[in-house]
């Protein structure tokens, strides 16, 4: 089932809190053909092209693969994460043992997709590295508009 | 179609389809093999021709098949091919040796600038993911229309569309921060360096300004620089050119290291 943040402006993230957990959510309606969205999402050399949130992926986004993400949000750090669920074209989630990130693509009866991201990040030690952690926002926003760029650019060439 | 005019079609064609499989697989031996295969397979199928795309994109279609199915159990290359391939053709007095006797007796052997940026990116672009590096090839270089390279693939034209803007975004970055000729910074010299070594008698500025590319680089913009070398690629080929022999002995100079390098990189 795919949850879709409510009430939040498109392309706004929204972050949900409680004591072992934190949650953020991003969702935006792309006017492009799914299967570019799709490619987008799982070229893991193209990212740093498109988004300016990824500095590198290292690896390859397929089921049960290991990649290495380094992030804007935190460029010391190299984040190795597995893919954990991977429906061509529906569905991608990557994660480790503290959290997991989920990307859904739902095509929208008018045409076009709606994309969206979500981040669960907790458990029993969450509240130790809790303020550690940036907030995720920022970053979710500039994912989903830089997704959306890359992806409708691709209608406007010949 | 008769066999007769599918003949006739297919040697018009013949000379693109070379270079094409050329460019894309970097192995003389792969190219003559493939073509060859694609006027077998072709003319096997010609009662399947249904006239659905011009003989131009089915025969392409069928080699491009061909070709995918060589070049997918291959490792891609990687971005500094060039740095790789200098320094191991630095270390072999063999390479240099056959290539000055090529230089000196061949009628295909001369030595040009304009026929090394294309060379180069022959090499270069084999560090994109294959799909992209057929893309520019057909678009850029052949002039297939984005519907035609679609049927060719057997891709959505918006996949097509992808695969052009980040295999063509990807190569300007990689020239940008490589090409001397582009940019002061860039750390690549390479066809000045061969420049002096096989034309010791010419100013290989005076050369190098002679070429659009060089001529327009200070001006900047980089889709503009991008299309120049693109038109180099498209007014040369690289099996009949004057400096053919040359930079055929140099690929295959370039292939054999890079298919080493990765067989060790591999472990």
């Amino acid at each position: 089932m795919t949850t879709i943040a409510v009430g939040t402006p498109a392309g706004k993230a929204s972050t949900v809190k409680s004591a072992f957990s934190r949650e953020t959510s991003v969702s935006i309606s792309i006017d492009a053909d799914p299967t570019v969205i799709w490619a987008l999402l799982t070229n893991a050399a193209d990212y740093p092209r498109w988004n300016s949130t990824v500095i590198s992926i290292e690896g390859r986004i397929a089921m049960g693969e290991m990649i290495r993400l380094k992030s804007a949000l935190d460029p010391k750090r190299i984040f190795k994460l597995k893919v954990k669920e991977l429906e061509t074209g529906k569905k991608l989630v990557w994660g480790d043992a503290m959290g997991q990130r989920v990307y859904t693509l739902i095509k929208n009866p008018g045409g076009g997709v709606t994309f969206s991201m979500r981040e669960k990040i907790g458990g029993p030690l969450f509240p130790l590295f809790a303020k550690m952690i940036p907030p995720f926002d920022d970053s979710f926003d500039q994912f989903a508009a830089d997704l959306k760029e890359e992806a409708e650019t691709m209608n406007s060439k010949k | 179609m008769t066999i007769e005019t599918f003949n006739q079609e297919f040697e018009s064609n013949l000379g693109a389809l070379r270079s094409y499989l050329l460019r894309i697989t970097a192995s003389v031996r792969d190219a003559e093999d493939l073509a060859q295969d694609t006027y077998i397979r072709a003319a096997g199928k010609l009662d399947g021709f249904r006239g659905e795309s011009s003989l131009r994109t089915w025969i392409f279609t069928i080699a491009s098949n061909l070709a995918k199915d060589n070049l997918r159990v291959r490792k891609r290359w990687t971005e500094n091919i060039t740095d790789i391939t200098r320094a191991a053709a630095l270390s072999d007095q063999q390479f240099f040796q056959e290539a000055m006797q090529i230089r000196m007796i061949s009628p295909q052997g001369q030595y040009e600038a304009r026929e090394h940026i294309a060379f180069c990116f022959t090499c270069i672009s084999k560090s994109l993911p294959l799909e992209q590096q057929l893309c520019i090839f057909l678009k850029e270089v052949y002039e297939f229309r984005v519907a035609e390279i679609a049927t060719i693939l057997g891709a959505t034209e918006a996949m097509v569309k992808y695969y052009l803007h980040a295999g063509r975004s990807k190569m300007i970055g990689i020239f940008d921060g490589r090409c001397a000729l582009i940019n002061k910074e860039g750390v690549c010299h390479q066809c000045s360096e061969l420049n002096g070594i096989f034309n010791p008698q010419q100013n290989t500025q005076e050369e190098l300004m002679k070429i659009d590319l060089v001529r327009e680089a200070e001006k900047g913009g980089k889709e503009h620089l991008f299309d120049l070398r693109m038109q180099i690629l498209r007014e040369i080929d690289p099996f009949t050119s004057k400096a053919a022999e040359l930079q055929l002995h140099h690929l295959e100079h370039n292939r054999q290291v890079m298919e080493k390098y990765s067989q060790e990189e591999a472990g």
